[in-house]
Parts: structure tokens; C-alpha cells; sequence
């Protein structure tokens, strides 16, 4: 594994992003999240820390998917637009390594944003007096492994199609996913034995972004921590589920004439 | 030629012509609970919005009850095969809504064929097996009903049900903390039959203050509608009302009151088993205890029928946790 070729490369998708100012996109909606929170401090409502919790995670979750997605889905179009694909294949780094070290990119710079989101919303419900709890950490984790799928998933449409038809495919898959699932477990029971397989073969090719999002547990009361077997597996199938879409977006990328 | 002035010109006749179609083919809308957001003023620019966050709170209330975990109405084809709803624990007066349709959204490992995929999602989820379960206290809800009669002060069933839930703690101070809930909301909405009969409520089931309860119940009743123009919400209150001021008149004594009251009220509402009582009932005059808690239970079996028949619509038409659950005396069917 070349990672010091990886780090190279995803060293030049954050600082292009931080050139290109993405982070006063988030600026700007950590600004809504504080302004929020202030217009609900204004109605001076006691008890509302559940609420507060509840929308702290919803526009977390809402935020940071959009921001994964807006960055990652132009990265490899941009570069072919804007030729600069050329002088970095002409280096010793293969197309795989490219489409990777881009990949690790995007994930560090999502993160980065939802770190600095996450701040924000931490200190907005602070103010509303809630306590911090251990599943938050959980939470935060999670949330970060299923916006690295998340990107690897947008990355390869990316590879695929158009940026706006990736990042349009890629809402829907984030944000349609659980649902899909959801009408699946409905419908099998009532379905022939074909229409099952065929579910269940759907349901595992879907990526499960919905099981890395755990705000409803965080967001009521006295629910205990997520064991620790689920967080190793959630883990393990995030890697497995980006290098599974890694090595689909390198099957296309490795024939496509640039 | 100038072609500006003649393109504006087109632009603008288009337009008109457009908007005079606007009422041939839109669709008359007509959503329960709806109309007063959609008629009045303020919906113009940003009623909808309103309506949308009044809704989502709405909702966000019946998940707090539930300690996060969501719930969904069972469907056909499950009520078809024998599928049961988890019902809860709840009885009487004490039960908070009907829940003997209504299962888990994440569903539990014997009905899920995704293995560890489902394993893991009831792991990360807020879920917990839900058969014979206990609800939250709707006090935690309290605050989200402030708020959504804050941001849409026409959302009649977040002015009632709060109201009811401040009712449920039977002390004084919070009897007149609903009361006051209530009269805010009817400043906001001085022609919801459903406030006003949640006055009346108030002063004659929670307070036994009849004389205090007949001025709105009166209003309410003399509000020129018809029951066939209110939505589902306001029909409901427009008929309690109607019942509530029968038993007035006859806890006061007023029979002859009671028998023009209830007349009226059959006027609108020909079926309604209990006015037909009251109507048929007349000129005898009740002096009995047991009188008294049989027409009393007839308002709770029969508003309790109506609203268990609506529950869990996730809607405004799903107007009351508690709602009809919540009368002094306690008989249930």
C-alpha cells in the first residue's frame, strides 16, 4: 500500500477545499445551528433538552450529508475538467492510487467539517443544559465511519456520471436508503419466495447508512451505549462496504480514456 | 420595434390568463385540522412553513412518548394476516391513545429476515420490544406544545392537547394553568368550536363549575356553522360542545334549556345517540347521583369510540394523547 502517496494526495484535496473555501459553507451553517438554537433559547421554554438533543443530530446528520456529498461528488470530474489529471498520472502513482488518496481526502475533509459542526452543536445544546453522555462518543464515531462510506459511494457514481447526477443519486440513496430497507421488511412476509431472495439481495447490496446513525438513542432519555460487538461490526462494514465501492469506481476509472 | 415592452406585455397576459385557470384545475384541498391555517392571513407567506413545523413537532410528540421508538399503523395486508399491534399497558383513564394497531417501524428479530443486519439495527435504533409498553410522561411533551402554538398559533389540536395534558395533574394550579392555555388560544382562534367546548370542559367536567362552563359552550354552539363545513377536528369539538352544554343545563337544573340545547344540536348532528337521549329525556329532571354518572359516561364512551377510530392517523386529525381518556369519573367501557 503506498499510504505516504495516499497522504500526498488527500493533503492536496483538503487544502483545495480549504482554498476553495468549503469551510465557509459550514460556517455559515454552524451558523443556522447557533441561530437556532438561540431563536428556541429566545422562547425561554424549559425542559426542552430532548427536543434540543433531537434537533441537534436531525441537522447534524442533514448537514454533514450534504457536505460529504457536495465535496466529494466533483473531485474526480474536476480534475479531468480542469486537466490537471494529466501532470498527476504522470507521476509514479496509479489510478487506483489516485481514486484512493482522493477518496481519503474527501473523508478528511468531511470529517473535518462535521468536527467543527459537531463543536458548534455541542456548545448549543450545552446552553440548553444538556449532559454529555458516553453514547455521544458513539454517536460521533459512527456517524464519521458512515460518512466515509458515504463519500467512497458518491466518489464511485462520481466515476460513473455527471457530478450533479452523482450527487443527485447520492442524496437519494443517503437520504432513501433507510426507507428502502424499511418497505422491504413491510413487504417480505406478504411476498413470494422469489420476490424474498430478491429483497434480501437488494438489502445487501443497499448501503446500511440509516445502522450508523444512532440520534434517536442519543436524542431520549436512558438509553444505554451501543455494545461494543455492534461498533467493531458497524466498523468493519464501513471499510468493507468503501473498499467494495473503491474497487468498483477503479474498475471504470482504469479503462476510461482521460 | 421595441420587443421588450411587447414580451412583458405577453408575459403579463399569459399570466392572467393563467391564474384564471388556477381554479379549474387545482384540486379543491380540504385537510382536517387544516383550514384555519390555510384561510387565515398569515398562511400567505408563511402559513405553510407553519403548518409544516406545527406538524413535525406534532409528531415528534407521539415519538417522545415512545421514548424514541418509532411506531407505525400495522397495514392491510398485515391486519389481514392475523398480525396484532403491541397494545400497552395502559387502562382506563390512564391510557394515554390506542395502541392495539400499531407496531415497531424497526421490526422486531421474529418478523425481520436481515439477519445480523437486523440485529444490528435494533441495536443502534431506539428500540425495545414494545408489547403491553407504558408511554412517557406527556408532561415531557409539554414544552413542544408551547412551542408549536408559538410558531402557529392556528394549530387548534396544540392549544387542546396541551391544555389537556396540564389537565391531567388535577391540582388547582394546573387546572388554571390549562384554562389560561386555553383562553390564549382562543384569542388567536376566537371561532374554534374545539377551544371553546375545551373551556367548558374544563369548567364543567374538571372544575364542576357549570355556570362558568355555559358562556362558551353557548358560543361555541352559536357559531354560525355548519357541521358539514368543519374539518374532522372542529366538527368533533362542535358536537362535544354540544353535549357538554346539555350536561350543564342539567346539572343546573335547566331542563327546558337542555331540551332546546339538545334539539339544536340534533340539528346538526341527526345520529348522535346522546343529544337523541337528552332530546328524548326531557322534561324529566335529574336529581339522581347515578343520573348524573350515566349521561357523563355516555360524553366519554362516545367521544372515546369517535377518537379511538382516528388514532395514530399521524395527522392533525390525531388530535389527543389523552384527550378523551381524561374525565374526572373515570367510566370506561
Amino acid at each position: 500500500m503506498k499510504l505516504r502517496v495516499w497522504w500526498a494526495l488527500a493533503r492536496g484535496v483538503l487544502l483545495e477545499s480549504l482554498r476553495r473555501k468549503d469551510l465557509w459553507v459550514v460556517a455559515i451553517l454552524g451558523m443556522i445551528i447557533m441561530a437556532a438554537s438561540g431563536a428556541l433559547g429566545f422562547f425561554g421554554v424549559e425542559g426542552l433538552q430532548t427536543f434540543a438533543k433531537d434537533l441537534g443530530v436531525t441537522v447534524l446528520g442533514l448537514f454533514s450529508t450534504v457536505i460529504a456529498i457536495l465535496t466529494t461528488s466533483r473531485l474526480l470530474p474536476d480534475e479531468i475538467k480542469n486537466r490537471t489529471l494529466y501532470p498527476l498520472l504522470a507521476r509514479p502513482i496509479s489510478r487506483f492510487d489516485l481514486l484512493a488518496g482522493k477518496l481519503m481526502g474527501a473523508i478528511l475533509a468531511t470529517w473535518l467539517a462535521f468536527v467543527i459542526l459537531l463543536a458548534l452543536t455541542s456548545v448549543a445544546l450545552l446552553m440548553f443544559g444538556v449532559r454529555f453522555e458516553v453514547i455521544m462518543v458513539q454517536y460521533a464515531l459512527l456517524k464519521m465511519v458512515g460518512l466515509g462510506v458515504l463519500c467512497a459511494v458518491t466518489l464511485t457514481l462520481s466515476a460513473f456520471m455527471t457530478p450533479s447526477a452523482a450527487a443527485t443519486l447520492s442524496f437519494v440513496v443517503a437520504f432513501g436508503s433507510s426507507m428502502i430497507v424499511r418497505g422491504l421488511t413491510m413487504a417480505y412476509e406478504t411476498s413470494s419466495p422469489a420476490m424474498q431472495w430478491f429483497f434480501k439481495f437488494i438489502n445487501s447490496i443497499l448501503p446500511q447508512f440509516g445502522l450508523f446513525d444512532i440520534g434517536p438513542r442519543v436524542a431520549n432519555e436512558n438509553w444505554a451505549p451501543v455494545p461494543l460487538w455492534v461498533v467493531g461490526g458497524l466498523l468493519a462494514y464501513g471499510v468493507a462496504y468503501a473498499g467494495g465501492m473503491l474497487l468498483l469506481a477503479w474498475s471504470k476509472f482504469r479503462s476510461q480514456a482521460v | 420595434m421595441k420587443t421588450a415592452p411587447i414580451a412583458i406585455g405577453l408575459l403579463a397576459g399569459s399570466g392572467l390568463f393563467a391564474s384564471a385557470l388556477r381554479s379549474e384545475v387545482e384540486v379543491p384541498k380540504h385537510h382536517a385540522g387544516l383550514n384555519a391555517h390555510e384561510t387565515h392571513a398569515s398562511a400567505t407567506l408563511l402559513g405553510q412553513f407553519r403548518t409544516s413545523v406545527s406538524s413535525w413537532l406534532w409528531l415528534r410528540t407521539d415519538l417522545y412518548l415512545h421514548n424514541g421508538v418509532e411506531m407505525r399503523q400495522l397495514t392491510e395486508a398485515e391486519r389481514k394476516r392475523g398480525i396484532a399491534g403491541v397494545g400497552n399497558g395502559e387502562h382506563g383513564q390512564d391510557a394515554l391513545h390506542d395502541d392495539s394497531s400499531i407496531v415497531t417501524v424497526v421490526p422486531s428479530k421474529e418478523r425481520d429476515f436481515r439477519g445480523v443486519f437486523g440485529d444490528i439495527e435494533r441495536a443502534t435504533k431506539a428500540y425495545m420490544r414494545m408489547e403491553g409498553h407504558s408511554h412517557n410522561d406527556p408532561k415531557s411533551a409539554l414544552p413542544l406544545f408551547r412551542l408549536m402554538t408559538w410558531i402557529d398559533p392556528q394549530f387548534i389540536p396544540g392549544w387542546t392537547t396541551g391544555a389537556t395534558v396540564l389537565g391531567r395533574e388535577r391540582s388547582d394550579a394546573a387546572l388554571d394553568m390549562g384554562i389560561e392555555l386555553l383562553k390564549e388560544g382562543l384569542e388567536h382562534n376566537p371561532n374554534s368550536p374545539s377551544i371553546l367546548s375545551e373551556l367548558g370542559r374544563f369548567y364543567a367536567s374538571k372544575k364542576r363549575d357549570f355556570a362558568k362552563a355555559l358562556p362558551y359552550l353557548r358560543r361555541a354552539a352559536d357559531l354560525p356553522v355548519r357541521a358539514d363545513q368543519l374539518d374532522e377536528v372542529e366538527a368533533d369539538g362542535l358536537l362535544s360542545a354540544y353535549r357538554w352544554l346539555c350536561l350543564s343545563y342539567r346539572e343546573l337544573g335547566r331542563s327546558g334549556d337542555m331540551y332546546r340545547a339538545a334539539q339544536r344540536g340534533l340539528g346538526l348532528f341527526p345520529d348522535d345517540p346522546l343529544l337523541l337521549r337528552c332530546a328524548a329525556d326531557t322534561p324529566y329532571i335529574f336529581t339522581e347521583k347515578g343520573q348524573r354518572e350515566w349521561i357523563e359516561q355516555s360524553i366519554s364512551e362516545s367521544e372515546d369510540h369517535e377518537h379511538h377510530g382516528h388514532d395514530h392517523d399521524h395527522g392533525h386529525e390525531h388530535h389527543d394523547h389523552d384527550h378523551d381518556h381524561d374525565h374526572d369519573h373515570g367510566h370506561k367501557h
